[in-house]
């Protein structure tokens, strides 16, 4: 959500008409941007690249009728991301119901000590575990660099809502990681 | 600002103030010189930012890249894009006026050429059609 000008404006123009130039810069800036937004989201490389794939199939689509508006194309873009991104952790979920009796969640990590020499594992891992609407507002805010009034209309909250899912948010990050932070 | 506010703020966006909300930044900078708390709570924030900042992020490879820019659809050559059938019938014009001249210089020299034009232009605006095949597929 911006109003006034959006700067990827002239590109996704070019983009809908088909040219090769404006095609290869529009996803030379974006596609980063969309696989950190999806990686960030499902902690996973390889579902992240499918993710950002996605994406751009579905501008491909979506560029030869775009028409400036209220909303920047870069937030439409986080919004398709962000769907696809909830779409398979949905699906993940209803696979983690049917295998649910068989897990043991007892007990010591196989890999703990591995993790505790990884501190970028161990953030990745302390952001995997919280709840979806708390990472997402920490990928939008914090990663994606997005103003908190465009991230709160992406995630359809207000600005005050925002605010306390990413305090919470970075509550459970820092009580995760506690033992890291005096290093 | 009060210290309510500063801390939340400080829990929520972090320390880089940049990234507070655009209308409480000046506030916020009044206040870290009028409170001593205040920059305590922005360096445990930024100890959470350092460590956020660790996590990892792979960059996408440049295969991935190049599939996508490929799988874009592709303008079409200008000179088809515009008019394409009026360049079909500006050829097929051109076509005929060399069958119609060619015929009669053949004429001055062959005395039995009578070539038939009329089976000549058909064959032309079938080229015509195989144009705005090249179209369409293109």
């Amino acid at each position: 959500m911006s109003g006034g000008h959006d700067p990827d404006e002239a590109l996704v123009s070019g983009v809908g008409r088909g040219d090769p130039a404006s095609v290869r810069a529009f996803v030379s800036a974006k596609l980063p941007r969309m696989a950190a937004l999806a990686f960030r989201m499902l902690g996973d490389a390889t579902e992240a690249q499918d993710v950002a794939q996605e994406v751009f199939v579905r501008v491909w689509r979506h560029a030869p009728t775009w028409r400036p508006g209220p909303a920047r194309f870069d937030t439409w873009m986080h919004r398709v991301a962000l769907n696809l991104c909830y779409d398979r952790l949905r699906k993940r979920r209803e696979i983690a119901v049917d295998v649910l009796p068989e897990r043991e969640d007892d007990g010591p990590r196989p890999d703990a000590g591995l993790m505790a020499a990884d501190t970028g594992a161990r953030v990745a891992a302390a952001l995997a575990a919280l709840p979806d609407r708390q990472r997402e507002a920490v990928v939008l805010a914090h990663y994606q660099e997005l103003g908190n009034i465009e991230a709160a209309a992406l995630m359809e909250v207000s600005v005050e809502a925002l605010e306390s899912l990413l305090s919470r948010a970075r509550r459970g990050l820092r009580a995760a990681l506690a033992d890291l932070k005096t290093q | 600002m009060n210290a309510e506010r500063f801390k939340l703020l400080a829990d929520a966006y972090g320390a880089n103030l940049d990234r507070w909300p655009a209308n409480e930044r000046a506030a916020a900078v009044a206040f870290m010189g009028e409170d001593p708390d205040a920059p305590v709570w922005l360096a445990d924030a930024e100890s959470l930012d350092r460590l956020l900042g660790a996590a990892p992020s792979p960059a996408p490879s440049a295969v991935l890249r190049e599939e996508i820019i490929a799988s874009a659809p592709r303008a079409k050559a200008g000179w088809m894009r515009r008019g394409a059938w009026m360049s079909g019938a500006g050829l097929a014009a051109a076509c005929v006026l060399g069958v119609v001249v060619g015929a009669n210089l053949s004429g001055l020299y062959l005395e039995e050429a009578t070539t038939d034009v009329s089976t000549d232009v058909s064959t032309v605006f079938d080229g015509t059609a195989y144009f705005d095949a090249l179209e369409i597929s293109g």
